[in-house]
């Protein structure tokens, strides 16, 4: 199931030092299979998470999650 | 694979045991036109429950002890949008056999012949909610 949702988390990770998809899954409260499926389009996370996960990198929401459709 | 996906694994596969052996050797006493509505499978239910319980505590204490403690946590939101839309699914099929348990009755079955026929209902719904699971954690959700 593809999502009309396109994300840069993978980049983010790697410009933040290489960081684990462990290591932003406890960052953000969630499982490392949770944080692979939003990276990889499989789910797309709540209004919350995406603002933790970008408030993780430092950066916008914008910046992490783009509409795609 | 997470802890959540390995505890719908080891539903699937402890039901589709204890229960499939169960069943199948209630309707095969059926079709071998022995009776299926006496204390023999009174027995032979409670056996399976035991084998159930045993099955899962065994599996699930496996399962733990291979699951990262972080991954063992309290459902994150994926998670649990995923159980509410299973569960919800075998709800559905749940009230669906429900109401097929009207077939039997009109054709004279009755008692611990209708048990059984409510508990396959039960089985069969368990079974939905956790290959809906499984599938929702392998393709998205």
């Amino acid at each position: 199931m593809s999502l009309p949702i396109a994300n840069h988390i993978r980049r983010l990770r790697f410009e933040a030092g290489e960081m684990t998809q462990s290591q932003l899954a406890e960052a953000i409260g969630m499982t490392r299979q949770t944080v692979a499926a939003i990276e990889a389009g499989k789910y797309s996370p709540s209004l919350e998470a995406a603002f933790r996960i970008a408030h993780v990198f430092g950066v916008g929401l914008d910046e992490v999650f783009q509409w795609s459709a | 694979m997470s802890f959540r996906e390995k505890s719908a694994w080891i539903t699937l596969v402890s039901v589709l045991v204890c229960f499939g052996a169960y069943f199948v050797e209630l309707f095969s006493g059926l079709a071998g036109d022995r009776h299926f509505g006496g204390l023999g499978s009174l027995h032979l239910l409670l056996l399976s429950v035991v084998a159930l319980v045993v099955l899962q505590l065994v599996l699930t204490l496996i399962a733990s002890l291979t699951t990262p403690k972080a991954g063992r946590g309290l459902a994150d939101e994926r998670e649990q949008k995923i159980q509410w839309r299973a569960q919800s699914l075998g709800y559905r099929v749940l009230m669906v056999l429900a109401l097929a348990l009207f077939a039997p009755a009109v054709f004279g079955h009755r008692g611990v012949e209708m048990a059984n026929f409510a508990l396959l209902a039960v089985v069969i719904s368990a079974l939905t909610v956790s290959v809906a699971q499984i599938v929702m954690f392998r393709r998205g959700v």
